[in-house]
């Protein structure tokens, strides 16, 4: 059976115009890259490998200046699509003076989820999330995790069919990742498409059923996660770790070289 | 998306600005200032206020029923502070009153009080598009110029919403206390808003571009002395010959430069005016400088084009704005 391709890359790439003298910095360069529906896929890579941006050029937080992103079927300057797309940032600040239910509310209505259905779900999300008795404290008393985990269900809000993570298990416990990970697991049981950014090699290797590797701005691999962690039947399986080490060792001259080069000013 | 689609999303916008402003205490803040003009107000008491202008008669009258010619040889009193200051009437209390709602309208609100609103609502667009906060809020489906523009309904709701509260409550005070009832000093509400929204639109391109709420307040400030002093000077020119005949005549190329200013950017002389005019065109007091009152007495104001011209100002910028927002990478 033929799966839909919700998020489809065509030879991205991404130039920064940096400083006074709009230096140009590549962060991406050409990446072309299929994820289907139903798929949990893991994003992985150093830092300023380009991951977020990527995400960012998905969103359309970011124009492309090459190539074109499709997202669920339609380009991805129809931000009509985002209503079905569902987002956690890295870095996410959530407005203070908001409580738990009056921020879902908002964001349910900014993601143009009728208001009937945002009343509704509202409660049950809190609740999954483990935030139910708090629904009604302002988020400027919320610690780290509990802020990531209202994030995480604002994320969830629109019901979306596609979901973007990005390190969402930053500042969460051991309680807040078993959500994270029911979350996704559930997801998954239910057909819905999760593009997972994550440092944690071992909630992708439990979670992922595919992965794409971003070294410098570019996609080194794609593919299942068994035949990077166990490449041949002559092979014992290796843990993420070591097949991560393994394929940034087989970039010439290793991953600091290709970074600068791909880092450096076009 | 359709017109429902976009009411919907503008009342949520305007809904967490409100609540932006209540957290931040600007709510509370201007409230207060409003409360205590409010209480001044209810402090005012005039005794023999008796009106010296029948209803319908241009001339004045004396208690004695008789045309006053010289000074009311027996004023009524205006105490003030609850009783701890006591001044003479100059007129009668419907006069002392025009005189303290036009005090209130042009200077304490149109002036004192704009440049006060500038500073405590630059924050909320810079904060709205930090990128830690506004990522989220990008990444869905709104536009992004539907969000900027949400936000600054919001803004300018949320500052109409404490010229309510201030003229609405000095209105009423002054009413129950005087007898004195001027509607038109209602009137400051649209003028006051439409005003800051001209000024606004210039924080709202500061805020797009530097997303810093230092540069918004002091670009805010700076940009509203600018329009001021534009403005003062394009009047200027108009009526220095009357103001002084031995002034040397203005070159072509001043008068085409402070024309051109003039007709740009915003107005806030103009606005003054605008509020004299609705407030006591006909009064026997003058609150305006001497150039305001004689560009105006020339018959050169045109309040139309003036408004006209700022709103379009207004408009363009946060046209600008808006592309600006949809261009910049998060």
């Amino acid at each position: 059976m033929v799966r839909q391709v919700v998020v489809e890359f065509r030879d991205v790439g991404k130039v920064y115009r940096m400083g006074w003298r709009r230096r140009g910095v590549r962060a991406l360069g050409r990446v072309n890259w299929s994820i289907h529906a139903g798929e949990v896929v893991g994003l992985l890579g150093p830092n300023r490998a380009g991951k977020t941006t990527l995400l960012k050029v998905l969103l359309s937080l970011c124009r492309p200046t090459e190539g074109r992103v499709l997202r669920l079927g339609r380009p991805g300057t129809d931000r009509r699509t985002l209503a079905r797309v569902g987002f956690v940032h890295e870095n996410q600040a959530l407005p203070r003076y908001l409580s738990p239910q009056a921020l879902l509310e908002y964001y349910g209505a900014l993601t143009l989820v009728p208001y009937e259905d945002v009343k509704r779900r509202v409660p049950r999300l809190l609740e999954r999330v483990g935030l139910s008795d708090r629904a009604r404290e302002p988020i400027a008393g919320f610690s780290r995790g509990m802020t990531q985990r209202l994030a995480l269900a604002q994320a969830l809000i629109n019901d979306p069919e596609l979901l973007v993570l990005d390190e969402p298990a930053q500042g969460l416990d051991v309680e807040g990742r078993r959500i994270l990970h029911e979350l996704i697991h559930d997801l998954r049981r239910r057909g819905r498409t999760v593009l997972l950014v994550s440092h944690i090699l071992d909630e992708v290797e439990s979670l992922c059923d595919r992965i794409g590797m971003l070294v410098a701005g570019r996609l080194v691999y794609a593919g299942s996660l068994t035949t990077l962690v166990q490449p041949s039947s002559a092979e014992s399986r290796q843990p993420l770790e070591r097949a991560f080490d393994r394929l940034i060792a087989q970039l010439p001259n290793g991953d600091v070289t290709a970074r600068a080069r791909v880092l450096s000013p076009v | 998306m359709d017109l429902p689609g976009i009411l919907f999303v503008v009342r949520w916008l305007v809904r967490d600005t409100f609540r932006q402003a209540l957290a931040a205490r600007t709510f509370w803040l201007m409230l207060s200032v409003s409360a205590l003009c409010i209480v001044f107000c209810l402090s005012v008491h005039i005794e023999n206020g008796e009106s010296l202008r029948p209803p319908g008669e241009i001339e004045l009258f004396g208690g004695d029923k008789q045309p006053l010619t010289g000074p009311n040889p027996n004023p009524g009193h205006m105490t003030l502070g609850f009783g701890l200051a006591r001044l003479a009437l100059f007129r009668d209390a419907e006069a002392e009153v025009h005189l303290l709602q036009a005090l209130l309208g042009l200077w304490a609100a149109g002036t004192v009080g704009m440049l006060i609103v500038l500073v405590w609502t630059a924050g909320f667009l810079p904060a709205f598009l930090d990128p830690a906060s506004a990522t989220v809020l990008l990444a869905k489906p709104v536009p992004r110029w539907l969000l900027l523009a949400g936000k600054c309904v919001g803004v300018v709701a949320f500052v109409g919403f404490q010229e309510v509260v201030f003229f609405g409550g000095t209105w009423f005070a002054l009413g129950v206390r005087t007898g004195v009832w001027s509607r038109a000093y209602l009137l400051c509400i649209p003028l006051l808003m439409l005003h800051f929204a001209t000024i606004y639109s210039f924080s709202v391109l500061l805020a797009v571009c530097t997303r810093s709420s230092v540069a918004c307040i002091f670009g805010s400030i700076a940009f509203w002395f600018v329009c001021f002093g534009m403005n003062y000077g394009h009047h200027a020119i108009a009526a220095l010959p009357y103001l002084d005949p031995n002034v040397a005549p203005f070159s072509t190329r001043t008068t085409a430069m402070a024309n051109a200013g003039y007709w740009l950017l915003p107005k806030p002389g103009d606005q003054l005016i605008l509020l004299d005019e609705a407030l006591h065109g006909d009064a026997d007091f003058d609150v305006l400088p001497p150039v305001f009152r004689i560009f105006r007495a020339k018959g050169n104001f045109q309040p139309r084009l003036s408004c006209m011209s700022s709103l379009l100002f207004a408009v363009l910028l946060l046209g600008l704005s808006a592309g600006q927002l949809r261009k910049t990478d998060y």
